[in-house]
């Protein structure tokens, strides 16, 4: 993908943030602090600059001839990504509700499968020796209470 | 005057020699020498590992310091900078592949001086100049920080808001693209805004999630920005060949290496401590600098980039250098002097420290533990260079992908345990996939990172200072301190320009 055609995309997708900003910036209570800079002050200034460097980001790769690119993921690449960071949202899910020791062996196992582990010794032991090994020491080491 | 008093208030809490002694004490017990000696082994073979940075290292180990003392806990962190920083020449050497950006000038010395057996050689060089310019650097951070901490502590809310603003400008200076560096910042510090109005306490975007009330957990954040992140990096990266690393053999250069050396040593030194203080330049920026200064001013200028040990000294020094003197405007000011110490901060706001000259007063303890806990981080970082130089070929076939699924599993701990609440784990995720967005785009993640810390600060020293002055906006460029941090804000915006004429300036030797 060439560089400055996915600055055109950001620089639209950071001016629909703003107007996003914006209207949420409005809905924010108004407080008589004795000083006009109030609760949205800082809000307003940032939204305002933001919008004006994405215009100017916009307008930049609008007139570059440069042929630079972004090395994207091939799509088997970004596929197993994509599968990573729902795994994660997942696992962000189940830490509590399942609790740490069967979410993160599954976590594990499903994880070493999408980086193409298929022995399946690795596939068994790694994830029972590293999850133990690593409950073992924030719970009686260090303390930490894991659900 | 009106200097004298406070800056001798922060003078006289840590020099009498007695209470100086009495302050190290807590450095100097078994666990804590263990927590520091585990932090620069650790760093030292994340920094080899490329791909995972020493700031990946500080973020994903933070939450482990949290039952710790804060002189433990910290000074494990600052072992993890260290180790990290140096750790990055071992990949830079064996595999012409720079462990961290600090090491990338490295590549140029020391891949030729493996490539013709000389591998040991190469990393011994590494491993005495990162100790010389550590220890050096490490010296001026604990007579320079005390000093401008006294200085710092006449500040009111203008001069904050002028010394936050300055920080904040340092985002132009850390992104290579002016534009997209100040548009991460912007975006960082309207994150920032999220939760409750520091003054008034109105919440703002939080969208009726109580966990946003006290806005994005700054930890998770980080974790997710520079740990999380590069697990998708290194997904892409394993389809790529890893490649082979040299063998080694040998550790010790030669006296005519030493002697050669010298001139390296003490520009590296000097160079990466003064480039260190000054915020937002980092270890990349001084390793080249001095690389460049060393060769210039050698008399075989020919040499470098054909395998010249002076060449590593001077990088490695400089680099090294950057770790303990880049801690000098984070204690003494508040502000990061590079990513990693921006990272740092995180540690100390865990341990409930706030960064800035009033931690002289209340924590000269802590002060002082970091002083020597740097000096004793450098000291472990060369035993455990010289000893593992034998090893350093393994480190490098630790297999990447456990590696990467272990590092979500440390993430994901590391982000409940500071809060025990679920919010976090999807705000690290989010920031997760937002950086590695980032990093694919050219923009910023160092610069959101900083902007999470000094955003609000600004913003907090900005309204207080209009509700004292009547908006006056006027008191915030009358004074002489807030007229400094200012035309230093306008330098820091500047110094790209600067940086990008040294580059030009600098011209690499054919491969």
């Amino acid at each position: 993908m060439l560089e400055r055609k996915g600055d055109i995309w950001i620089g639209c997708g950071l001016l629909a943030f703003c107007a996003f900003a914006a209207w949420r910036s409005t809905m924010v209570k108004s407080v008589s602090a004795g000083t006009s800079a109030g609760p949205t002050f800082v809000p307003w200034l940032m939204i305002a600059g933001i919008a004006i460097l994405a215009l100017a980001l916009v307008i930049r790769a609008l007139r570059s001839q440069d042929l630079s690119r972004v090395d994207l993921p091939e799509k088997a690449v970004f596929i197993k990504m994509a599968a990573l960071a729902v795994l994660m949202v997942a696992y962000a899910a189940a830490f509590m509700a399942i609790g740490y020791l069967p979410a993160t062996l599954t976590v594990f196992v499903i994880g070493l499968w999408l980086f193409d582990e298929r022995r399946w010794l690795v596939l068994t032991l790694v994830p029972v020796g590293i999850t133990g090994v690593v409950y073992l020491g924030f719970t009686e080491f260090l303390n930490v209470w894991l659900p | 005057m009106c200097l004298r008093s406070p800056r001798q208030a922060a003078l006289k809490k840590i020099r009498p020699p007695m209470e100086f002694a009495s302050y190290l004490l807590p450095l100097f017990q078994l666990n804590v020498i263990g927590a520091i000696a585990l932090g620069t082994l650790g760093g030292l073979i994340v920094g080899a590992l490329p791909g995972l940075t020493a700031t990946m290292g500080v973020a994903l180990l933070i939450p482990l310091t949290f039952g710790m003392t804060p002189v433990m806990g910290l000074n494990m962190l600052i072992g993890i900078y260290i180790g990290g920083i140096y750790g990055g020449c071992v990949s830079a050497i064996l595999l012409r592949t720079p462990g961290t950006p600090a090491s990338a000038a490295t590549v140029l010395d020391g891949y030729p001086m493996a490539a013709r057996g000389e591998a040991g050689k190469a990393l011994g060089m590494a491993t005495i100049a990162s100790t010389i310019g550590g220890l050096f650097a490490a010296v001026v951070l604990a007579t320079l920080a005390p000093q401008l901490a006294g200085i710092a502590l006449k500040f009111g809310a203008p001069e904050y808001f002028a010394l936050a603003f300055f920080g904040l400008t340092i985002i132009a200076s850390l992104s290579g693209d002016i534009l997209k560096g100040v548009l991460s910042g912007m975006v960082g510090i309207l994150i920032a805004c999220v939760g409750a109005d520091p003054i008034s306490g109105v919440l703002r975007y939080t969208f009726g999630v109580s966990g946003f009330a006290s806005g994005f957990a700054f930890t998770p954040a980080l974790i997710g920005l520079f740990a999380l992140s590069e697990v998708f990096t290194q997904m892409e990266r394993l389809a790529l060949d890893p490649g082979r690393a040299m063998p080694v053999t040998g550790r010790w250069p030669s006296r005519q290496d030493m002697s050669e050396s010298k001139g390296g040593l003490i520009r590296g030194s000097l160079i990466g401590t003064i480039i260190g203080i000054i915020p937002g330049t980092g270890s990349g920026t001084a390793s080249w600098i001095a690389y460049n200064e060393t060769r210039r001013s050698s008399k075989q200028p020919h040499k470098f980039g054909t395998g010249y040990a002076p060449g590593i000294a001077a990088t490695e020094s400089a680099n090294n250098a950057v770790c303990a003197a880049a801690l000098i405007p984070l204690l003494a000011l508040g502000i990061p002097g590079d990513v990693v110490t921006a990272v740092l901060m995180g540690g100390l706001m865990i341990q409930g420290l706030a960064p800035g000259p009033m931690l002289f007063q209340t924590n000269p303890d802590v002060i002082v533990g970091i002083f020597g806990g740097t000096f004793l981080a450098t000291i472990f970082m060369f035993i455990f260079g010289m000893l593992l130089i034998p090893l350093f070929s393994r480190i490098l076939l630790i297999p990447r992908h456990i590696l990467a699924v272990s590092i979500v599993i440390f993430c994901f701990i590391g982000a409940f345990a500071i809060n025990l609440n679920a919010v976090d784990l999807y705000t690290m995720v989010g920031f997760g996939v937002l950086g590695w967005g980032m990093q694919k785009f050219g923009f910023s993640q160092p610069a959101v990172c900083i902007a999470l810390i000094l955003g609000p600060m600004m913003e907090s020293n900005l309204r207080r200072g209009l509700l004292q002055t009547g908006d006056d906006v006027l008191a915030f460029v009358s004074g002489p301190i807030t007229l400094l941090f200012l035309g230093l804000a306008v330098l820091s915006l500047v110094w790209p320009l600067i940086a990008a004429r040294i580059a030009r300036n600098v011209t690499l030797p054919s491969e």
